[in-house]
């Protein structure tokens, strides 16, 4: 019987040309971006960060979300699964992508040169902690972890399938890993992000980037349930109520982002002390003030307005297309974050910024339809699914 | 295997136990204010709350006859219990509405039989927190006096830019709002007892009090609205309120107080606190009054796992404050933490750390999260550590400033305790009050959690 | 105020409030509302215990209006409660508070962030309150004994008010009856 549905919920051959699609712009932007490398290295360093920084962010979120939903149950997390397995499946692709950065660093980091760090007392204080040697083990541990728990995640998940029967292992594996994730992820967030300024620093830096990640991820899900639930066997479980509860998830987190991140601004703005404020001041200078109003209206007024309507909620296209305009707004939120810490003075936009994330994005994109293929769409084999999706008429 | 899911639920998983009908709610919970004996327990526990209420009426007496130096304050410490009691006062009010107000937009049905007495804890704790900000004004009618009405007589506006200023923004919405929110969740429990009541007085009062609720379709599509709408409100409200008392401390510029995260840990931290505090009260009143059919283990355990979420939040924020502290690489932040693992009140900070952060991890074990004892005690060791939270905040920070030559230490005076004491007393006086005057689990909503059995046994009535 | 209005015929039609019929299911009174609706009754109202899923809008009922008033609500706070922190800092008295702008916005958000909740809930309740016609301390329907002691514990009602151009006091009773009721009584005005 599993064996049948497994055959019925395959993905669509669409998915096949995706796939063609993404990998081949996305290697073309990456050949030219290495063109850029020759010509201009410290340039490339930086727009692969950027880029890095916004391609991870949806295997991370999708790592999250995925424990969460194994701890939580409900719905939207049985007909998102397989979507988030498929992305979480693509971390070793972005553990091996995270080779330039380790390479780059000395482009990237002014930590990393011995004669800036001999005349500044602070870096002196934290060479302990920012140095080449330890960033790159923080790095191979950070990868170690989250790619374990991923394979562990979804080859169970997988076994599930055939065997059926509750899997007590995943949410065995997924309570202690949503805590290892969260203590990980903020380190990772000082080492590839705060770092870049290593005098400012924020402790709620770590939960703003968790959720923001989040953020990307649901949008990402939002928009493949969609293309999902054009197949005819999906289209009867990805019910107007299934989209509900994911755009309700993604207000959520459209609300709990902008909470976090004006928290730390009125916190930093209020309090006014030199070495905190200087984050805000660069990027409320010159054209960079644009970028953040732009943010402020595009990454949160926009959507939470509209999120509040229930009709686009349970609209499918609709509910994809603004989860597009997310995607769009979580680059340039992005871009606000990683950018003015090299471009303090103006705001400018360099070629390579936008072909070297295109690059990744669609390398990325590539590797994960390939993830979606021949798997069911549905854990069919999990024994709550039909619990789960029982309430979805109405 | 699909057949698996279909099985019927275990007993421990339901949200009420089965056979209950519209009638059986009705009967049970409104009985145990209108027409069953009050059980012995409640005389003893309404008596102890009311002992411990004199303990403020004097403490607060004494405070108006001699002054607010009878508090520990002083220099170096400016700010002690008061603040550190209103915080963990209101921490507690906010399971209340969270549960009401989240777990309602949610969906989750089990909210329905503990959002009662949970809203109501949210009122009487809010009313706990507001006796300090009020009597640490020395003579509150003088403060009445002199400050209203705005401006006074150096036309001087409140400054806005103060978080001290925008706490009394908060807390009296908050208070305002919830207030709201509880009445307007009785007001068909009002009616049913209204309808059941067989004192004339009774009847007058609670006839009053329901408004002419008669259960029109009407009135019920615009009450369900009302409620969707009122949840939706509170749920902001509610993150907005002690993320604000976090701005009391964060928009300084003291070590241990100025961080970001601030905000989002006091909020857990609140959370996490008030299920505590909604646990300590369900576990013994489900089994005093017998409403372990409607309070049932799954609402236990449920609980149990949002403050074993909430709780590693808070954890992770002391995890947070320790990597920044060395992180900045500003000595004042490291000396404050250094000072909170060895300094004078090191005692209290693992203390802390093992009430707060390592209590509560029993509660990863299901045998735990469903052995009400077991769970009491884990509550109580949150209660207690989330008191300790709020002190090692203030006065260790406070005490051990930017300058050695202004170090002191603080203590809570008799008086301090003597009036903390006492809001327990005041709380709890309130709290059995009600129980005694209200239904203490909304009747209405335990009903529909019955609907699907109303078609096959309600035929069954007379 | 008669203490039982059990269903006697003398009661003439012009002196009556309607008739309210008891039903034992949920299900029936769901679909005796819906064909009470579909016979052309407008005057009708439901009496149950708790709120029942669909019900008013069997009846052909839905109100949004407290949608609306909860919106302007919050909207008067908000810019209630801007303008009062504008106000007061920058026209009224301006003063230089540790060297921030008069017109502190980021501070002010949080003021006026709790005035817009603030007045959105009193807007909602009050409308709430408004719109349901409360405090309402007379109602014809409690005359019958039966709503009385069951509409607010486990009693299912279907009222049709004679004010209705369709009531008819025998055939309205009649087709109470037939879609399921248990008993029908005439209510006092």
């Amino acid at each position: 019987m599993s064996e049948l549905r497994t055959q019925a919920f395959q993905a669509p051959p669409d998915v096949d040309r995706i796939q063609r699609v993404a990998l081949a712009l996305g290697g073309v932007a990456l050949l030219v971006a290495l063109v850029g490398a020759v010509v201009d290295t410290e340039q490339f360093y930086r727009s692969y960060l950027l880029g890095y920084i916004f391609t991870l962010a949806i295997p991370m979120g999708c790592l999250g979300l995925l424990m969460i939903q194994h701890l939580t149950g409900g719905g939207w997390g049985m007909v998102t699964r397989r979507t988030l397995e498929a992305a979480v499946r693509t971390l070793p692709l972005m553990a091996l992508l995270f080779v330039p950065i380790a390479l780059g660093l000395s482009h990237l980091y002014e930590w990393t040169h011995a004669e800036i760090v001999a005349t500044d007392r602070v870096l002196q204080w934290k060479a302990p902690y920012l140095n080449p040697t330890f960033f790159v083990i923080r790095a191979v541990f950070y990868f170690g972890l989250w790619t374990t728990m991923a394979l562990l995640l979804t080859k169970w998940s997988r076994e599930q399938d055939a065997t059926g029967g509750d899997d007590w292992r995943l949410r065995l594996v997924s309570g202690p890993g949503i805590l290892l994730f969260g203590l990980t992820i903020t380190l990772a967030s000082v080492d590839w992000v705060m770092s870049l300024d290593a005098h400012w620093y924020s402790t709620i830096f770590g939960l703003l980037f968790m959720v923001s990640e989040g953020l990307s991820a649901l949008a990402f899900v939002i928009l493949m349930t969609f293309f999902l639930s054009r197949t005819p066997e999906m289209s009867r479980v990805l019910t107007p109520k299934r989209f509900h509860d994911l755009g309700k998830l993604l207000l959520t987190f459209v609300m709990l982002y902008a909470y976090l991140a004006f928290s730390q601004f009125l916190l930093i703005w209020s309090a006014n002390l030199p070495e905190e404020v200087t984050y805000f001041l660069i990027r409320t200078r010159e054209r960079w003030q644009w970028l953040s109003v732009l943010v402020i209206v595009g990454h949160f007024a926009f959507p939470f307005c509209l999120l509040l309507l229930r009709d686009l909620k349970r609209q499918a296209n609709r509910l994809a297309m603004l989860a597009v305009i997310i995607l769009a707004m979580r680059f340039l939120e992005t871009y606000w974050l990683v950018v003015p810490n090299f471009r303090a003075d103006q705001m400018s936009v360099h070629w390579l910024d936008v072909t070297v994330a295109l690059g990744l994005v669609g390398l990325w994109l590539a590797a994960f339809c390939w993830n979606l293929k021949g798997r069911a769409l549905l854990p069919v084999g999990d024994p709550y699914l039909e619990e789960a999706l029982a309430d979805g008429h109405h | 295997m699909l057949e698996k899911a279909k099985h019927a639920d275990p007993p421990e998983t339901r949200f009420i136990a089965p056979g209950h009908t519209f009638g059986s709610v009705t009967e049970k919970i409104s009985s145990a204010v209108l027409t069953k004996r009050t059980p012995v327990s409640w005389f003893i526990g309404f008596a102890v709350g009311f002992a411990l209420l004199q303990a403020l009426a004097l403490g607060v007496t004494w405070i108006l006859v001699r002054g607010v130096g009878l508090w520990g304050l002083n220099q170096p410490v400016g700010w002690g219990f008061a603040i550190i009691n209103f915080v963990w006062w209101i921490g507690i009010g906010h399971a209340g509405t969270l549960i009401s107000a989240i777990l309602l937009l949610l969906n989750q049905k089990w909210r329905m039989s503990i959002s009662r007495a949970a809203e109501a804890m949210t009122i009487f704790a809010v009313m706990c927190a507001a006796m300090f900000p009020l009597f640490h004004t020395g003579r509150p009618w003088l403060a009445a006096y002199w400050l209203l009405p705005y401006p006074n007589t150096m036309s001087l506006w409140p400054n806005f830019r103060s978080p001290l200023v925008w706490d009394v923004f908060a807390v009296s919405t908050y208070f305002t709002v919830s207030l709201v929110f509880w009445y307007t969740g009785l007001i068909p429990d009002l009616a049913s007892l209204r309808d059941r009541a067989k004192h004339r007085l009774l009847q007058i009062a609670y006839g009053v009090l329901s408004l002419g609720w008669r259960g029109s379709a009407r009135d019920w599509q615009r009450y369900e609205l009302a409620s969707l709408l009122l949840a939706g409100l509170s749920t902001p409200l509610v993150l907005s309120v002690h993320t604000v008392v976090s701005f009391d401390f964060a928009t300084s510029l003291i070590p241990g107080w100025h961080a970001t995260i601030f905000p989002p840990y006091f909020v857990a931290g609140a959370i996490y606190a008030g299920f505590a505090m909604v646990l300590t009260l369900m576990i013994p009143l489900r089994r005093i009054y017998g409403f372990e059919d409607f309070v049932t283990m799954r609402h236990l355990e449920n609980m149990a796992k949002v403050m074993l979420a909430t709780g590693l939040i808070v954890f992770y924020g002391y995890q947070m404050e320790a990597f920044f502290a060395w992180y900045s690489a500003n000595p004042y932040e490291w000396f404050m933490m250094k000072n909170r693992w060895t300094g004078p009140y090191a005692y209290l900070y693992w203390t802390l750390i093992f009430c707060n952060g390592v209590a509560p991890q029993a509660l990863w074990f299901k045998k735990i999260r469903t052995t009400p004892l077991l769970l009491f005690g884990i509550c109580m060791f949150v209660n207690v550590g989330m008191w300790i939270e709020r002190f090692i905040i203030v006065p260790t920070s406070l005490s051990r400033d930017f300058m050695p030559s202004s170090w002191g230490i603080y203590h809570g005076t008799r008086w301090d305790w003597m009036v903390f004491v006492g809001t327990m007393g005041l709380f709890l006086t309130c709290f059995y009050l009600f129980i005694r005057v209200l239904p203490m689990l909304s009747i209405f909503e335990v009903r529909t959690l019955s609907t699907s059995a109303v078609a096959k046994e309600e035929s069954g009535h007379a | 105020m008669p203490d039982d209005a059990a269903p006697h015929a003398a009661t003439t039609a012009a002196a009556l409030y309607g008739v309210v019929a008891e039903f034992e299911t949920v299900d029936q009174l769901l679909a005796a509302a819906r064909r009470v609706h579909t016979e052309g009754f407008r005057k009708i109202d439901a009496y149950t215990p708790a709120p029942v899923h669909g019900l008013a809008e069997a009846m052909g009922y839905n109100d949004r209006r407290l949608s609306l008033l909860t919106l302007l609500g919050g909207l008067a706070g908000c810019v209630a409660g801007f303008g009062l922190c504008y106000w007061t800092s920058v026209i009224d008295y301006p003063v230089n508070t540790g060297g921030r702008p008069l017109n502190s916005w980021p501070s002010f958000i949080v003021p006026t962030f709790e005035t817009t909740i603030l007045f959105a809930a009193l807007s909602c309740f009050l409308g709430l309150i408004l719109l349901c016609g409360f405090p309402q301390p007379y109602h014809p329907v409690f005359n019958v004994a039966a709503v009385r002691e069951r509409a607010t514990s486990n009693g299912l009602f279907l009222a049709i008010e004679a004010v209705d151009p369709r009531f008819d006091h025998t055939a309205t009773r009649q087709l109470l009856e037939s879609a399921g009721a248990k008993d029908v009584y005439d209510v006092e005005p």
